[in-house]
């Protein structure tokens, strides 16, 4: 399955409950991915709050946006990535030539 | 017997037969490796139901061409008396699939449906089970299917059907496990043979176990074969005949047809070995497994003669009961000619009646195998309903052939009418094939050949057909004159009705593409008229397809709105897949140009992932696909937009490579290569130019432009276009606006030299979720000098959360009300059918399984019910 990030601008600042009430909250969003297909891997927020990063598997693009919208969350901006990991770069798992490079992004 | 480690399966039947008396019908597949107990599973299963409960089963026969309907046939009589006269008197699919379904939902008390080996299942039993198991939970029935799980492969038609009902929340899979090591030890306890060994090898396999067992052998057979060989081994040689004979007939052995096919049967030695069981009426082998083992072992010279044995006793003996479809397979096995010309074509007419064309072809293909030396006029229209069977499961390069063949005759014969007719389908199969360059050499090939004929139906379908080539190619003032010459010819003649509707059609849609609006949709609807008065639903369906892709084509969207509508409401209700989903991909293109892309994504994308949908229209979702992910700025747009050159680019039409051009030339300018949106556009600029196409022509022209080309003659460009390439780019907006189309409108203020107009198609662009446009508009903007750039706020709720569309928020209004479907249907005007796919619709939307939670759904997402707006913060 595709991995991809997101990104997502909070203009007002992202914000989740302490306690219980914010883990129903990453539940919630969790359960509606899964009628998907999707999967949130994990996020990394902007100190300011005002934008995070989320990584997610997903069978395409299509789907992580209708995740979204029932969940109540914005997207800025989808990419496609592979994972590349230093510790396990080996022949084997080295990357692919790309699939199609754009003359500018 | 009791059978080990099936408890739970057996409590999760006995909970969803609960279910489906009380909150909505449900649908089981069992599944798992011949020999792990699926039947006995079953069996067990009837056993624990309680007295009272009226319990059906039917089994799939193990034919290479199975009995039409074959498991619905066995339970007809026992299910309902008007479904088996339908059944018995072989009615129209839909009366039989109404009929069936009106069977299980009008029980008032529990009612068990069984229906066994369903990898055997013919076409038409896979079709009753695909249109029973979408409406299932408007039933109180449980159905339970089982079958070979490793005999379905990608490609078997059971695998496409159960992946399609496996999505809807009524339908479970049940998969079955082979024993465990403990278990094996119980059942081995008191013999020799190692437990842990027999259940390396078996794997636990509950058949292949006992049967080791039974055989008690000095070492455990490797195969489950050799395991009922090797107790085979042990019979006489008169019980060995008989064994094999039984083998032959089939899964269940008449005890007086086994007398007539082998002298003295040694019944009772196979009974005393546990080769054979009895329950009093007929023989059975222990297991299919057992059957298939002693058949294949069995040397092929006596096999054939027992097939031959079998076949005149049946004759003989049963005459009348027997269906063709079992004479036709032990012709075969017999190798006698004389037998399967006659039996084989009889059963293909039976199967194709009923539907199940699988079967059809199949049983055509056989007799074409043993035609041998038929006379030449015989063997013709042998081929010719072969070819028919072959079209229909879309195996075009045998239909190719077979018609080929079949013109080659009918010109030796000098029959010039057959000889066009033939001709005719095979131009149409052809174009299905996407070999559209031969299909034009089949098609005037049939009209030079009916062309001195008298006025008949052969030449009204030559010119029908010849028009219908025309249209696809976009050359509609050709095709509307053929087209009406086939109708002028054809009108009084109830045996060219057919070709006479494909003619209104044709005309129709080329007067729409011509830019007659009225007329065109007049002739569409006339078409649509007498192929209802005529009962042709699928030409009603084609009716409404090509209004709405026609209409849309010409960017006429809010004209083609209720064919779509109703199109595919007509297309639900009858199961019409095909055309249905060709609706739909054409819909999902619309809507990205409507800017209603939430709407447009889940459509487009369903259809490339679902199985059993067509090339042609999956080619269409993926260009929808394509054109979408490009103006978001999504990854993967170039996937889809070479998944649909892929396909296109063979046919060589322009009704393919006119879209498929422009949005890759599209895609390519908004990554900044405008040297390659050039090129793409330039593949197909002469071939709309040649056909005079406005709106290929003026998007193919645009984008040359935006590339610094100078196309050579843009003058057919439609309106917006014109406008744009002419630099008038504020009338341009103005026009796209009116066709609804906010994207093209925005992009059209691109040029502005103003300002005002530039914030305008930013403002758009960031509402849309157009990021790659909106960053030109951001460009653009600073290359002006405007002082404060916006930075775009969108709203985090939308309009229609959850992606509900209008008609779905009125059925989910009076679902969270309270109200049943059939109410439902009656208030909004619609058929309890449509309310059904309606209400899964919904249901799958807000990701929850039953009724009951829609409202609490509902109100998580911030649905306002009242007027379906969100009541989110923005």
């Amino acid at each position: 399955m595709p991995r991809y990030i997101v990104e997502r601008s909070f203009p007002e600042g992202f914000e989740l409950p302490h306690g219980q009430a914010g883990v129903d909250v990453c539940r919630g969003v969790v359960g509606v991915n899964e009628d998907l297909g999707v999967t949130w891997v994990h996020s990394y927020v902007r100190d300011d709050r005002r934008a995070t990063f989320c990584v997610y598997d997903a069978p395409n693009p299509e789907s992580i946006r209708r995740a979204a919208e029932r969940n109540g969350l914005p997207v800025e901006r989808i990419t496609r990535v592979t994972v590349l990991d230093p510790y396990f770069y080996t022949p084997s798992t080295a990357l692919e030539p790309p699939v199609h490079v754009p003359r500018r992004v | 017997m009791r059978l080990l480690e099936r408890d739970a399966p057996l409590a999760t039947l006995h909970r969803l037969r609960a279910e489906a008396t009380s909150v909505g019908g449900r649908l089981v597949f069992v599944e798992g490796e011949a020999g792990v107990g699926k039947t006995s599973l079953l069996g067990a299963f009837r056993g624990s139901v309680p007295n009272g409960v009226r319990t059906l089963l039917g089994s799939c026969d193990p034919l290479s061409t199975p009995r039409p309907l074959g498991p619905l046939v066995d339970i007809a009589d026992d299910l309902d008396v008007s479904f088996a006269r339908l059944v018995r008197e072989q009615a129209p699919r839909e009366e039989v699939l109404g009929g069936l379904l009106a069977a299980l939902r009008q029980n008032r008390d529990e009612l068990v449906v069984l229906l066994d080996d369903l990898h055997w299942a013919d076409e038409a039993t896979l079709d009753a089970l695909r249109f029973v198991g979408r409406r299932i939970d408007s039933t109180r029935a449980l159905v339970v299917g089982t079958y070979r799980d490793d005999e379905v492969g990608r490609d078997h038609p059971l695998r496409v059907v159960v992946g399609d009902l496996a999505t809807s929340s009524a339908v479970r899979r049940l998969p079955l496990e082979g024993l465990s090591e403990a278990s094996v030890e119980e059942l081995a306890r008191g013999t020799d043979i190692d437990p842990v060994e027999l259940h390396r090898l078996t794997g636990g396999n509950p058949f292949y176990v006992t049967e080791v067992i039974a055989g008690a052998p000095a070492r455990i057979p490797s195969t489950v074969r050799d395991a009922v060989l090797s107790r085979a081994a042990r019979l006489s040689p008169a019980a060995r005949r008989t064994l094999e004979a039984a083998a032959v007939i089939g899964p269940t052995v008449d005890p007086a047809l086994l007398a007539r096919v082998v002298d003295a049967p040694a019944t009772e030695e196979c009974l005393a070995r546990g080769l054979l069981q009895t329950d009093g009426h007929a023989y059975h082998f222990r297991h299919e497994v057992a059957r298939e083992a002693i058949l294949q072992a069995t040397d092929p010279g006596v096999r054939i003669a027992l097939h031959g044995r079998v076949l005149k006793a049946l004759e003989a003996y049963l005459a009348g009961d027997i269906s063709l479809a079992r004479l036709a397979h032990h012709a075969e096995g017999a190798a006698d000619r004389d037998a399967v010309l006659p039996y084989a074509p009889a059963a293909g007419r039976d199967a194709a009646a009923i539907g199940a064309h699988r079967e059809a072809a199949a049983q055509y293909a056989r007799a074409v195998r043993f035609a041998g030396s038929l006379p030449p006029a015989e063997w013709a229209a042998l081929l010719e309903e072969s070819a028919r069977e072959h079209g229909s499961i879309d195996a075009m390069d045998v239909a190719n052939n077979a018609w080929a063949e079949a013109a080659g005759i009918w010109q030796r014969l000098g029959d010039a009418r057959r000889e066009g007719v033939v001709l005719a389908a095979m131009a149409r199969g052809l174009i299905l094939a996407g070999r559209n360059v031969e299909a034009e050499a089949a098609s005037r090939r049939a009209l030079e050949v009916v062309d001195p004929l008298p006025d008949c139906p052969e030449k009204v379908e030559a010119s029908s057909m010849q028009a219908y080539l025309r249209m696809l190619d976009r050359d509609d003032e050709e095709a509307i004159e053929i087209g009406r010459q086939a109708i002028e010819m054809g009108r009084d003649d109830p045996g060219a009705m057919a070709s006479v509707i494909l003619a209104w059609n044709t005309v129709g849609s080329s007067r729409i593409l011509l830019g007659e609006f009225d007329g065109g949709r007049a002739d569409l609807e006339t078409s649509l008229r007498l192929a209802r008065e005529h009962g042709l639903d699928r030409f009603v369906a084609v009716a409404y397809s090509n209004l709405a892709s026609a209409l849309g084509e010409m960017y006429r969207f809010a004209d083609a709105d209720p064919y779509y509508e109703d199109g595919l409401r007509y297309t639900i209700e009858r199961d019409l897949d095909g055309t249905r989903f060709y609706l739909e991909a054409w819909q999902a293109v619309r809507l990205v140009h409507r800017g209603r892309w939430s709407e447009a994504g889940p459509i487009a994308s369903s259809l490339v992932s679902r199985p059993g949908v067509s090339s042609i229209s999956r080619t269409m979702a993926h260009l929808a696909l394509g054109r979408l992910r490009a103006r978001r700025g999504d990854p993967d747009a170039w996937a889809a937009l070479d998944a649909a050159l892929a396909v296109s680019e063979p046919t060589g039409t322009l009704q393919r490579l006119g879209p498929v051009r422009a949005a890759r030339a599209e895609a390519a300018w908004l990554e900044g290569d405008p040297e390659r949106s050039a090129s793409e556009a330039a593949a197909a600029f002469d071939l709309a130019v040649r056909h005079a196409h406005p709106w290929h022509v003026g998007e193919l022209a645009w984008w040359l432009t935006r590339a610094g080309a100078s196309p050579a003659d843009a003058s057919a460009a439609a309106e917006p276009w014109r406008l744009q390439l002419a630099g008038r780019w504020r009338e341009a907006a103005a026009a796209w606006e009116a066709l609804d189309c906010p994207y093209e409108a925005a992009r059209a203020l691109l040029e502005a030299d103003d300002i005002a107009g530039l914030e305008q198609a930013h403002a758009t662009f960031d509402r849309l979720g157009a990021r790659p446009a909106a960053a030109l508009a951001t460009r653009r903007l600073r290359e002006l000098g405007a002082r404060s750039i916006p930075r775009g706020r969108r709203p985090t709720t939308r309009a229609n959360p959850a992606g509900l569309t209008a008609r779905e928020l009125d059925v989910l209004r009076l679902v969270v009300r309270g109200l049943p479907n059939h109410e439902i249907a009656a208030r909004l005007f619609l058929s309890p059918r449509t309310v059904d796919h309606h209400v899964s619709a919904v249901l799958g939307k807000l990701g929850v399984g039953r009724r009951r939670a829609a409202a609490a759904a509902a109100a998580r997402l911030r649905i306002d019910l009242q007027n379906g707006q969100s009541a989110g913060p923005d």
